[in-house]
């Protein structure tokens, strides 16, 4: 075709690796677009090609699993006393006593600030009428964070004793943080019994990896000289790990201990599906069921509360040395019991204090007459986002352009002519000395008149091979391609393109929207003020309860899906895009203004270059976000590998589960690779 | 009211019920407590009766689709508001292995049936007649559905019994799952709020059937042979040109459950309650916000005669 035709002329004159990747991969594509109408197994995995049966994949994992059952058991058996206990010490703890016990802990960690933070969180979590389910919720955490704790050290100490694991130990994390929980809970069901331990492994299983990336960052910054110091006063291994290196690394891995409690407080709601446990994530799904917004957003804010007080004391606890009274923590405490005898003991039900009802009503009912006053201008809004954005790139132009969604046919013409009109676009970037951004252009415009879809997969494994042999080489390229194969010969690959789509547009979006106010996040510190508390309010609230507006404004359906995965999947871009452009280093920026550089100069010349791999990172977080999404989004009716996993859940089918989840994995795995190979080329560009 | 009393009476004498031991009193019966407050009214009526008959009872919250491993493992004793419609099929692998019993009908006569909200009828004049949807599908079609209209089906999980009826009756609609029952309610109000067509595939008992005024498409009364035989019904070249297949609920427990309580086994076996019984105390939790445990508590004193014979033909 012609995209062929004007390849080759413009690449000659020098060829780097980035050019020779997107020339084979636009020749894969030119090949596929050439041949599909004649070999249909080109676009469509033929059936009898696959080769995992999922039916026997269960049979086998089920056996497996009964094998290791009795071992199980004895563990959520030895863990179901912790858990008793916690449970019991909570729910019996009185309620001003509580507050008071958490607003004297904070005064020790931070003073003022961090003592009246405390205070209000746990006052709002009484009024809200949820005390009890709160409760219960902790005591699942702060069971499931010290096992978790333990497991991230232990794994941390084997990568760092044994340096031969740890490529596999990188990948075992990987693993266990991009498989998403939903395909694994029936596994557990099945192996730990029924009940709260099976939320508490689940969350430790998601919250390990954090601790152990941390502990092994921790141990390589560790200073040489410290840990020589050890060996020549002749300390055995032992005394060196424990009384110098972990010491040494003390500060990184009290980050790892923050970073794990808030995946653990993330993971509340998950284990919540199983039931056993009268949480706030129960609550949350029972409110979700009937549709309640306001109600399940109160329950939601519920652990909003928990995260906030429970981040910003163990931040503090990691970074503050600072000595506060002992004395007023005593006196905090008194008071505490003063207030227990006083009012505890005629209202010793939490449930007396329930205040904000009304206010949950209100919002429930403000979101109605939105609804019915603004539908007319939702729906507008929802169909041309879906005909003119999402529609063409799932199914391509070809097949989304019709008489009732464009006002005509798109013919067989008119995709000759969007060729060449993309080949000559390419041809002209390419002349003007850009010629990997010519090729790159092409391919994109021919990706949008077939659609994500549709996209032959011959095509897919090729482009990710040699986007692979860019980013990381060639082992990176084949362990994508081989990857990939793996999906196709599950029979999935149908619906991983669905997700693939899904994903594409949600991180476009996410790009475009998250960069933006990034920006202006970055350059008035005002806007920062109100991005801030909205962004952490959107990554620690379960997002079961967005999913209630978006469904009222738009209804079941893809677009209702992309918008979720967006307002969860938009945060990491915006943080990283801000931070890595607030982080110039001093030198720069005065060296640039001496120069006169105007703001917007100074943002496009030497902010942006040294923020890119920053952002990059960002783009990074957002893929895997928007992947771990795509299951909450199956809740919505989604057609893709969430739905699978989500299918799989409900009918307690390990086979569909596992293989669907490692589908999902090795997308998001991909992805990861493919961003952070990119992002290791700018840092090195940059020289860092 | 009375009638259903003698009902329980005769379904307990027939059932060939007897005073039997009571077994372990002193270790509590747990009976699952699922998503639904239907399921909460059910679970908690039979709790209490397990209690007045002297045992301890413990409400354990569990999914709906993941109970049945808890069951099979005596996690949890019994679970009692299963819907045929959506059971998952683990529930017949556990009773295939015999680590589940299934202990009777509920007695809860459930609908299932395509339906619509009030306002509908204006959009699409001739409805309740199915027939008037042949020629309003344009009404009800969406972007992604563009050019048959849209019906929003069961969640994936549940089946499709939205969707066999579209494609039995020939009706120019596409059926788009729901995800979850949360956004089939979402879409419900959605519509009601904004006065805006929706066909639903949709059940009672349920609250939400008058909280939306919600009425069933009247569709051609089937038969066996609706699902079978392509020439019977309305359309000569399918099945599924009818009603839906009357969906059965009924009561599973733990294998072992006979063996440890043989009373409350009886009693659970003979529980029965209708529809006329579990609606008023659901729109009593639901609509007018009380408690599971004080509307229960309210129905089981001004109810006696209808679970007292029960509780005693076990017990006595």
């Amino acid at each position: 075709m012609s995209a062929l035709s004007e390849a080759p002329p413009a690449a000659r004159p020098q060829l780097g690796p980035g050019t020779w990747a997107a020339l084979v991969t636009l020749l894969a594509g030119a090949l596929c677009l050439i041949f599909a109408p004649r070999l249909p197994w080109l676009t469509a995995w033929p059936a009898d090609w696959v080769l995992l049966d999922t039916k026997s994949l269960s049979a086998w994992l089920e056996a497996a699993l009964r094998f290791i059952r009795p071992a199980a058991r004895l563990v959520s058996a030895l863990l179901a006393y912790p858990m008793g206990w916690a449970n019991a010490l909570f729910l019996a703890t009185p309620w001003p006593l509580f507050i008071g016990i958490v607003t004297a802990i904070g005064w020790l960690i931070g003073g003022a600030a961090m003592a009246s933070l405390g205070f209000l969180g746990l006052v709002f979590v009484l009024i809200s009428g949820y005390w009890a389910e709160g409760m219960s919720t902790l005591a699942l955490v702060a069971v499931s964070v010290p096992v978790a704790l333990l497991a991230g050290l232990a794994i941390g100490l084997l990568a760092n004793e044994v340096p031969r694991v740890k490529g596999a130990v990188q990948v075992l994390l990987d693993v266990m943080q991009t498989v998403p929980t939903f395909a694994y809970l029936t596994p557990l069901v099945l192996l730990f019994g029924f009940g709260p331990v099976v939320g508490l492994i689940a969350s430790a299983i998601y919250a390990a990896p954090p601790m152990a990336r941390n502990v092994i960052l921790g141990f390589e910054r560790v200073e040489t000289e410290i840990k020589e110091a050890a060996i020549m006063s002749g300390a055995t291994r032992f005394q060196q790990l424990f009384q110098v290196e972990i010491p040494a690394a003390g500060r990184q891995i009290m980050v790892g201990f923050n970073q794990c409690l808030m995946a653990a407080l993330s993971m509340v709601i998950i284990a919540a599906v199983i039931g056993g446990f009268n949480d706030i994530g129960w609550e949350v799904l029972l409110t979700m069921r009937k549709a309640l917004f306001g109600q399940s957003l109160l329950a939601g804010l519920v652990i909003v509360a928990f995260a906030v007080v429970i981040d910003r004391m163990s931040g503090a606890l990691a970074f503050e040395r600072a000595r506060h009274d002992r004395r007023v923590a005593l006196a905090i405490l008194g008071v505490a019991l003063l207030a227990t005898l006083l009012v505890w003991w005629r209202h010793p039900d939490p449930e007396a204090f329930r205040l904000l009802t009304p206010l949950a009503e209100a919002v429930d009912k403000g979101l109605g007459a939105f609804t019915a006053s603004q539908g007319a201008t939702l729906d507008a809004l929802k169909n041309n986002a879906m005909f003119y954005g999402l529609l063409p790139l799932r199914i391509g132009l070809d097949d989304s352009v019709l008489p009732f969604t464009w006002g005509f046919q798109w013919t067989a013409w008119m995709s000759g002519a969007w060729f060449a009109v993309a080949a000559l676009a390419g041809l002209a970037l390419a002349l003007s000395g850009r010629v990997t951004a010519g090729i790159a252009l092409t391919i994109g415009l021919g990706i949008i008149e077939t659609g994500i879809a549709q996209l032959p997969w011959p095509f897919v494994l090729i482009g990710a091979g040699a986007l692979g042999h860019v980013a990381g080489g060639r082992r990176l390229a084949l362990l994508s391609v081989v990857l990939l194969l793996a999906i196709l010969v599950s029979g999935l690959w149908d619906r991983a393109l669905l997700s693939l789509y899904l994903c594409t547009a949600s991180v476009v979006a996410c790009v475009l929207v998250g960069g933006a106010l990034g920006l202006a996040s970055a350059v008035s510190p005002t806007v920062w003020r109100v991005v801030r508390p909205v962004c952490d309010m959107l990554q620690t609230i379960p997002l079961f309860v967005f999913l209630i507006p978006v469904l009222m404004f738009f209804q079941i359906g893809e677009f209702s899906a992309f918008l979720a995965i967006c307002a969860y999947a938009v945060v990491p871009m915006i943080r990283y895009t801000r931070h890595g452009l607030v982080e110039t280093p001093p030198e720069m920026v005065e060296a640039a203004t001496a120069a006169g550089a105007t703001t917007w100069q100074m943002l496009r010349d030497v902010r942006a270059p040294w923020a890119a791999p920053t952002i990059l990172l960002g783009l990074n977080q957002t893929i895997l976000y928007a992947f771990s999404m795509l299951v909450i989004a199956a809740l919505i009716g989604t057609t893709d590998l969430g739905q699978s996993i989500f299918l799989a859940l409900g009918q307690a089918d390990i086979g569909l589960g596992v293989s669907a989840g490692a589908a999902m994995a090795i997308l998001a795995f991909i992805a990861d690779r493919l961003v952070q190979g990119f992002a290791r080329g700018q840092r090195e560009a940059l020289g860092l | 009211m009375k009638q259903l009393a003698l009902g329980l009476a005769l379904a307990a004498m027939a059932t060939g019920t007897t005073a039997a031991e009571m077994g372990a009193v002193d270790q509590p019966i747990k009976l699952a407590i699922n998503e639904w407050t239907g399921q909460h009214v059910t679970t908690h009526v039979a709790g209490e009766m397990l209690k007045a008959a002297g045992y301890k009872v413990e409400y354990v919250t569990a999914g709906m689709m993941n109970q049945f491993q808890a069951l099979a493992d005596g996690d949890l004793d019994a679970t009692l508001e299963i819907w045929s419609s959506n059971v998952s099929d683990e529930y017949a692998k556990k009773i295939g292995e015999g680590t589940v019993v299934e202990i009777g009908d509920l007695g809860l006569d459930a609908k299932e049936g395509i339906a619509y909200p009030a306002h509908v009828a204006e959009l699409c004049p001739g409805l309740p007649a199915w027939e008037a949807l042949k020629a309003c599908a344009g009404a009800f079609a969406t972007a992604e559905t563009l050019p048959m209209g849209r019906l929003v089906d069961y969640p994936a999980d549940w089946g499709t019994p939205g969707a066999d009826r579209m494609t039995g009756l020939a009706l120019p609609f596409k059926a788009v799952p729901a995800g979850s029952e949360g956004a089939l309610i979402t879409e419900l109000r959605a519509a009601t709020e904004k006065k805006s067509p929706l066909l639903i595939t949709f059940w009672q008992p349920h609250w939400a059937m008058s909280a939306y005024d919600v009425k069933f498409v009247d569709l051609p009364e089937g038969n066996e042979a609706c699902f079978t035989d392509p020439a019977w019904g309305p359309n000569p070249n399918a099945v599924n040109d009818c009603d839906f297949a009357p969906s059965r609920i009924f009561k599973a427990a733990w294998s072992g459950f006979a063996e440890k309580w043989p009373a409350a086994y009886e009693i659970l076996t003979a529980y029965q309650l209708s529809v006329e019984d579990q609606q008023p105390m659901m729109g009593a939790i639901d609509v007018d916000g009380g408690k599971v445990e004080d509307v229960v508590a309210k129905w089981m004193s001004a109810n006696e005669g209808k679970w007292r014979p029960v509780v005693e033909a076990a017990t006595k």
